[in-house]
């Protein structure tokens, strides 16, 4: 409306005194700057500004009109040019604070919104973890100890005396863990051969690595991802059982997978 | 001593009065006071940091130099209008100082959400 007003201003301005006159480029300048402004987020975000500047450039064609080649008129129009500047500005000042606070809203919404879903993510992987730790427990012998927690599998169910390949039976029982242990594919693995102590240490120390290195390479077949998994062998070192008699023999001939926490 | 009629002091005192009051306009000091707190503000807003709004500073504080060169030879209408293009520049240069500020930091703000977005996609 008000540039309705002001055009109507201008023209009736070039009418009287445009043919026997020059605009001074102060007024011209002024005019442009006012209706960059007015077209600009001033109108919307700065209309206090604008209005002053609105009525700085009416005082200048009030002056044009009356001295159209003072002084007074070329300062008028250069004050109204630079109200309108200054009205410009703040509209765009006013834009860009608008778009701070709505990036800071936004940045709190994603904020609370990771958060949420890292607790639910939480709460997911902590009911994974359950799970996989039931089903292993039913699977195998099953302890919680300060490496992590530590599944061990008899050596007699998983390889054939003095050797490192799986017995076809033990590849059903590897089936069963690695399944429950893709469930927590988020944790570090190791995977730990152990011997008895008959035979040499570094025949047992061989065997041991072999037989980790067979389980290790067996969960990552199956789908367990290989950054995330070692395989150890610790030999005869790590006995669990006494190795005078066979039933403690049998016990240390094992494979433990840890999970770390 | 002569006699003074009545109404001959009243044409006098208001002779007196009236020169008086246009001796007094004429020499009433030029009111700097809006053009240099207008500067001194502009400056304190940081002003000479901000490239646009150094450049309405420092054409506000030559318009100021230049009103008051005016004022002195005694032109005070063109010192008075002078005047009123520095406050003008020094204005528009407060304003600049604070709105480059304004917009780096919605960059700012606009890059931070960005960046978590792509951290958490």
């Amino acid at each position: 409306m008000k540039t309705k007003q002001l055009l109507i201003l201008v023209t009736f301005v070039a009418l009287f005194a445009g043919c026997a006159t020059v605009t001074p480029n102060e007024l011209i300048s002024a005019r442009s700057a006012y209706r960059l402004a007015s077209e600009g987020p001033a109108e919307q975000l700065a209309p206090a500004e604008l209005h002053k500047a609105h009525e700085a450039l009416v005082l200048a064609e009030q002056s044009f009109l009356k001295e159209p080649d003072s002084q007074k008129t070329k300062d008028l129009a250069y004050v109204a040019q630079r109200k309108s500047e200054q009205a410009g500005t703040l509209g765009a000042m006013a834009a860009d604070k608008a778009r701070k606070d709505k990036a800071n809203v936004d940045f709190q919404k994603k904020q609370t919104e990771i958060v949420k879903q890292g607790k639910q993510d939480l709460s997911d992987s902590e009911k994974r973890t359950a799970d996989a730790l039931a089903a292993l427990a039913a699977l195998a012998a099953v302890k919680e100890e300060e490496r992590g927690l530590v599944v061990t599998l008899s050596g007699g169910v998983l390889f054939q005396s003095a050797k490192a390949t799986l017995l076809s039976s033990a590849e059903v029982k590897l089936d069963q863990v690695a399944n429950a242990l893709l469930a927590v594919s988020a944790r570090n693995l190791i995977v730990e051969g152990h011997t008895d102590s008959r035979g040499s240490e570094s025949y047992n120390q061989g065997l041991s690595q072999r037989r980790a290195d067979v389980v290790r390479d067996y969960l990552v077949k199956k789908g367990y991802p290989a950054d995330r998994i070692q395989s150890r062998g610790k030999g005869e070192g790590s006995p669990i059982a006494n190795n005078a008699s066979p039933e403690g023999r049998a016990n240390n001939r094992r494979v433990e997978i840890i999970i770390e926490r | 001593m002569k006699h003074v009629s009545k109404n001959g002091i009243m044409v006098f005192a208001v002779a007196v009065v009236a020169t008086a009051i246009v001796a007094g306009c004429a020499n009433a000091p030029l009111r700097t006071e809006a053009s240099t707190s207008g500067i001194r503000a502009a400056e304190e807003a940081g002003a000479a940091k901000v490239p646009q709004a150094s450049l309405h500073l420092q054409l506000a504080k030559e318009e100021l130099e230049l009103a008051k060169a005016l004022a002195a030879k005694g032109k005070k209408d063109e010192a008075a209008s002078m005047l009123l293009r520095a406050e003008a520049d020094a204005e528009l240069a407060v304003v600049l100082s604070h709105g480059d500020a304004e917009k780096s930091e919605a960059m700012a703000a606009v890059e931070r959400v960005r960046q978590l977005r792509k951290d958490n996609q």
